[in-house]
């Protein structure tokens, strides 16, 4: 996902930082600004308050620049910053306020199949996983945003690996059952009609 | 064996579905307006931090004048071991005085205690500590 030669120039824009030259932090907002305003987006699907939340979290980063013991590459720590911003964030203003319960599919299926339909199924899909519980919800969210590579999901959320896989499983184990005609071999076609709460689909 | 495949099948597609999203692009003026508030923030005097020194300079005394006054009422309670029971000594009007007067600091300094206490936590909690 990163470069070596990017986590050299994130070394020498984070000594440049430290050393007082503030300007060069324009560096590091450079190459990480699509990153991390993606990772918002994931948390909470709304582009507006994903660039906020993004802010905040290099905001955070700024101030804490001194903290970055480079143990980890400063990526991993700029994620499991941003994650724990992006959280607790989250936790006072929840994006989606419908429970997961209440997301469901319809009973009568489509009988035809269309681009639209598909696009609706996934969309509705991805919002579904905002109504996660919180405890399978970050899990789900951070495996996909890292590419399905769960030792990076669980470094930027500070988790052992067996306790993320566990997590894992059963959050993608709630999708499938509240979505079960998704992949069937009927194609999309019975998903067109796929609900979900209004609110939800904000 | 089927019900599996099609466990794993939708599994799959769940995968396929969550993994491929469209990359989503900061808007133009993101990088200027972070970059805004990164120069605000460096722009901001650091907090000035709490004069430990000074204030343990000032608290020293202080500690002296409770002492003596812990000193000063235990002293001035006439000593009745031998007639321990359930009753109070008879104090005289001074007496009285200074034990009253070692309560109030005492009061004075659990409060300050508290306060201090509950400042510490809301800072931290604000991100200041």
């Amino acid at each position: 996902m990163h470069s070596t030669s990017s986590a050299d120039e994130d070394l020498a824009d984070v000594e440049r930082v430290l050393a007082g030259d503030s300007e060069a932090f324009a560096g590091i907002l450079r190459r990480w600004q699509g990153p991390l305003v993606n990772m918002a987006w994931r948390y909470c699907r709304d582009r507006h308050r994903a660039e906020d939340l993004a802010q905040e979290a290099f905001l955070r980063a700024w101030r804490g620049l001194a903290g970055w013991r480079r143990e980890s590459s400063f990526s991993t720590w700029l994620f499991a910053l941003a994650a724990n911003v992006y959280r607790s964030e989250l936790k006072r203003i929840p994006s989606v306020n419908v429970p997961f319960e209440e997301i469901h599919e319809p009973a009568m299926p489509a009988t035809q199949y269309t681009a639209a339909a598909e696009h609706r199924q996934q969309e509705a899909l991805r919002r579904a996983v905002l109504a996660l519980p919180i405890r399978y919800r970050e899990p789900v969210v951070l495996y996909y945003f890292h590419e399905m590579d769960v030792a990076a999901a669980a470094r930027t959320m500070g988790l052992p690996e067996g306790t993320m896989k566990a997590r894992l499983a059963r959050g993608r184990e709630m999708l499938r059952r509240r979505f079960p005609q998704l992949g069937d071999e009927s194609g999309s076609a019975a998903v067109s009609t796929f609900h979900i709460g209004k609110e939800a689909l904000r | 064996m089927n019900h599996k495949s099609d466990h794993e099948m939708k599994l799959e597609a769940i995968d396929r579905i969550l993994a491929t999203e469209d990359e989503l692009v900061p808007s133009q003026g993101f990088l200027a307006a972070a970059m805004d508030r990164i120069r605000e923030e460096a722009a901001t005097p650091p907090p000035i931090p709490f004069p430990w020194k000074r204030a343990l300079l000032g608290m020293l005394p202080l500690a002296g004048a409770v002492g003596w006054a812990i000193y000063e009422a235990i002293v001035s309670v006439p000593s009745q071991a031998g007639n321990f029971v359930l009753r109070l000594p008879s104090l005289s009007a001074a007496q009285v005085h200074s034990l009253e007067d070692a309560g109030w600091v005492a009061i004075a300094l659990t409060a300050s205690f508290c306060s201090w206490l509950a400042s510490r936590q809301l800072a931290g909690r604000s991100g200041l500590l």
